[in-house]
């Protein structure tokens, strides 16, 4: 009898308990994209996993208890930060228990930390909507600023594994190399989308837009994080007629139908994409999110 | 080619002496931050026009170096490559010694804010509920103002208060300590705060998913589980999530009247709490929290010095499809509770029920210039009349709610409720209620409520407008997910 409940025990608690710690940094990032590039410049020396699958509203990711014990275990959380997280990441860190991944420790490592925002706010005030203080966060849809996301990986890497920073710095070489090259190649083939103006549901489409030479006309939110109200639609779609707007983009985590009836209404052409890797099956990396996101635009214009 | 050279470092110093010449009077933060980020932008703007200069230089020079391979040096002599690179370090070296010099001063004027930033985050919540009842008629009440304060103590700790006005008057809801860097994984939490029973005694009223507060814990935990006491909580290493909680309290209970929370007591007249809570992530969409908790006063003065021990148990499924969690979503919360205690004959005594709640609901301020029968002298003193004698009373009471998602706007739900009279001197009362919660955005929420409330011998018909908005501050906390 005594050993048969041993022998229950220990199955659940082998059931329970994960697998021996390894050797590897354990870092937790909130997006995919951040994921992407801490794979790369961490290489074999981390172990990355990413809350958001990609899919997700970054302002809306579940808080799931499950989330609290991936921080706990972790050694370093990257962020986006901007507040990109602050509807998650903030309760989830104080449920984690862990001090090392707090903010301000060496474990939290914020990727806008080298950025300029686009957007900040002159006044902040809640009658414009759901406000960014510290400016617009969804900085990861331009392949320049994640240049400097990436340098602030690399640097949370070496803070954290001192003894990796070499490997990490020539990681991160490696990675802004290949950036530049497709940088380079986008803005090429980006030259059709010069000038298009666009509308979007949310504004985070806003640093795609500027580092292409398309023009942000408007939200199909009446303010950030507020559902448009009709007068509103009905105001943006006269505007759009006369303004000749040639795209409506629908962030693929909102909700389609209201996006077709504008598109429909003022005769631009609707797209969808996504905002994060992950956010659709080509999308497998950064390099391949862009690559969809430019080539789906240009394919609306007629230059695909 | 030197001249080039020369000529992009002297307008880069012009340019540079220029942004620096900025006025240097006190301003506004907002003003000292546009600034700074003004002059990232030009210094970039610099070393970009350095950058393209120098690849121009470059480009040259290999030009000339094949034009030329015979008659000139492939590469200046090595002095002057040396001088070259120790003058661009040297000027590297001065423009940031002099930038940093311009700036200081309106860094400094910034940190004169600071000390203001030191105060805590400050949250208002206002709720206001119009109903109608046939058969208490009509009533718009003012439910709430509830301010909500909170901010790191040092690096130890955190606190926050929940302050509360009412048509009653002033509470203090929550006023709490909270370790944040214990080892272990281990949280203690101290002072006034909501004990960890069950899910939904931990909401306020106004975060509750309908209007009113469920019957069965209005009853058995008597409104929120409002506590004073100490908390321990320790999240389990493992892969699964586990959570464990230990607490001992005065009482648990906002509308507890079994007990003075004013008077020094024994042990055994404290209320000691254990809870266990898990979560399963059955996949990305559907996930299950699950819940055990037990409230044990080993000796209850108003039931005859006999023990009472409240157990609950809660369950709530999400369906939370990831690509569309802002405006798709089910959940399904439903908690039992079972309430053992000996119960005094004829039921509690109502006069001293009634003064301790008066004076829980009015401030003590407000309190102590009253004179006779409303002073707090009485609330520790018995019922006016002992009971007859006390037997034992179970009682059992439970609610379910579903509710689901259709837009970002709109979330319809039906609650149901059952639940046994805590003395067991009537019967029990059954409660139906379909709500449809209408957001207008993140931080204004309109709910219809009506509620059809079956009690032994009537029934009554409930119709609910509530209101309710946040102003300031507003934090997203685990605790209210």
């Amino acid at each position: 009898m005594r050993t048969t409940l041993i022998t229950l025990l220990a199955g659940v608690g082998l059931a329970f308990a994960g697998p021996a710690a390894a050797a590897k940094l354990d870092v937790v990032t909130t997006i995919p994209d951040l994921a992407d590039f801490t794979r790369q410049i961490g290489g074999d020396r981390v172990e990355v996993t990413s809350l958001a699958t990609g899919v997700e509203d970054i302002h809306a990711v579940p808080m799931k208890p499950s989330f609290a014990v991936l921080l706990n275990r972790a050694q370093v959380v990257v962020l986006m930060g901007l507040e990109a997280e602050h509807a998650f990441l903030p309760a989830l860190l104080e449920a984690s228990r862990n001090p090392k991944i707090q903010r301000d420790q060496p474990g939290y490592v914020d990727a806008s930390v080298d950025i300029t925002p686009l957007e900040v706010p002159t006044r902040i005030d809640r009658s414009l909507g759901d406000q960014h203080p510290m400016g617009n966060p969804h900085y990861n849809l331009d392949p320049v600023m994640m240049k400097d996301a990436a340098r602030a990986i690399a640097d949370g890497l070496a803070r954290n594994d001192p003894a990796g920073a070499p490997t990490f710095e020539q990681n991160l070489a490696a990675l802004l190399a290949k950036l530049d090259a497709n940088i380079a190649r986008w803005e090429k083939e980006a030259v059709p989308l010069h000038g298009k103006k666009v509308v979007s549901y949310h504004p985070d489409l806003i640093y795609l837009c500027e580092r292409f030479g398309m023009i942000p006309f408007g939200t199909i939110e009446i303010r950030p994080g507020v559902d448009p109200t009709p007068s509103h639609v009905a105001d943006l779609e006269t505007r759009m007629r006369e303004e000749k707007v040639d795209l409506v983009v629908r962030e693929r985590h909102y909700p389609a139908g209201l996006a077709e009836t504008v598109a429909a209404a003022t005769g631009a052409k609707l797209v969808e994409l996504p905002v994060m890797v992950g956010g659709v099956p080509e999308a497998k990396d950064y390099v391949g999110l862009i690559d969809y996101n430019l080539h789906t635009l240009l394919k609306a214009v007629g230059a695909g | 080619m030197g001249y080039t050279l020369r000529r992009g470092r002297l307008v880069a110093a012009v340019v540079l002496a220029a942004v620096a010449a900025v006025p240097r009077a006190p301003r506004a933060q907002d003003d000292v931050r546009r600034e700074l980020e003004e002059m990232k932008k030009q210094l970039r703007a610099l070393q970009q026009q350095i950058e393209r200069q120098q690849a121009i230089i470059q480009r040259l020079t290999a030009g000339q170096q094949q034009a030329a391979p015979a008659a000139a040096p492939a590469s200046p002599p090595p002095a002057a490559t040396t001088a070259t690179a120790e003058d661009e370090e040297r000027l590297r070296r001065q423009v940031t010694e002099q930038v940093l010099r311009r700036i200081q001063p309106s860094l400094a004027a910034a940190n004169k804010t600071f000390p203001a930033q030191f105060n805590p985050a400050i949250g208002f919540v206002i709720d206001s509920v119009g109903s109608y009842s046939s058969k208490e008629r009509s009533n718009f009440e003012f439910r709430s103002g509830e301010i909500g304060i909170s901010a790191s103590v040092d690096p130890f700790a955190r606190g926050y208060a929940i302050i509360n006005g009412t048509q009653t008057g002033i509470d203090v809801e929550e006023a709490a300590i909270v370790t944040t860097s214990l080892p272990w994984n281990l949280t203690v939490k101290g002072g006034r705060f909501f004990a960890d029973f069950g899910r939904l005694s931990k909401f306020h009223d106004h975060d509750l998913p309908f209007v009113n507060r469920p019957i069965a814990l209005d009853r058995y935990v008597d409104g929120e589980s409002q506590a004073d006491g100490v908390e321990v909580n320790w999240l389990a290493p493992l892969r699964q999530y586990l959570t464990l909680t230990a607490g001992a309290y005065n009482k648990m209970g906002a509308d507890n009247t079994r007990v003075d929370n004013t008077v020094p007591r024994d042990f055994s007249k404290n209320t000691y709490l254990g809870r266990a809570a898990t979560f399963f992530n059955l996949s990305d969409a559907n996930s299950l929290d699950l819940g055990a908790s037990l409230a044990y006063t080993p000796k209850v003065e108003e039931d005859g010095g006999a023990h009472r021990a409240l157990s609950g148990l809660d369950l709530t499924y999400r369906y939370v499809p990831l690509s569309e969690a802002s405006y798709r979503g089910l959940v399904w919360g439903t908690e039992a509770l079972w309430n053992q205690e000996d119960r005094p004959l004829g039921g509690a005594a109502a006069p001293a029920s009634a003064a301790a709640s008066l004076a829980r609901t009015l401030a003590p301020g407000l309190l102590a210039p009253l004179a006779g029968p409303l002073a707090p002298a009485p609330l520790a003193v018995a019922p006016a009349s002992a009971p007859a004698g006390f037997r034992q009373h179970n009682a059992v009471g439970l609610y379910s709610y579903l509710e689901t998602r259709l837009t970002r706007r709109f979330s319809p739900g039906f609650l149901f409720e059952w639940a046994q009279d805590v003395d067991g001197l009537r019967g029990d009362t059954i409660a139906y209620s379909p709500y449809l919660t209408i957001w207008a955005s993140e931080f204004q929420r309109f709910r219809l409520q009506y509620t059809r409330l079956e009690e032994p011998g009537s029934h009554d018909n409930q119709f609910f407008l509530q209101w309710t908005v946040i102003l300031g501050s507003h934090v997203h906390t685990f605790r209210d997910r």
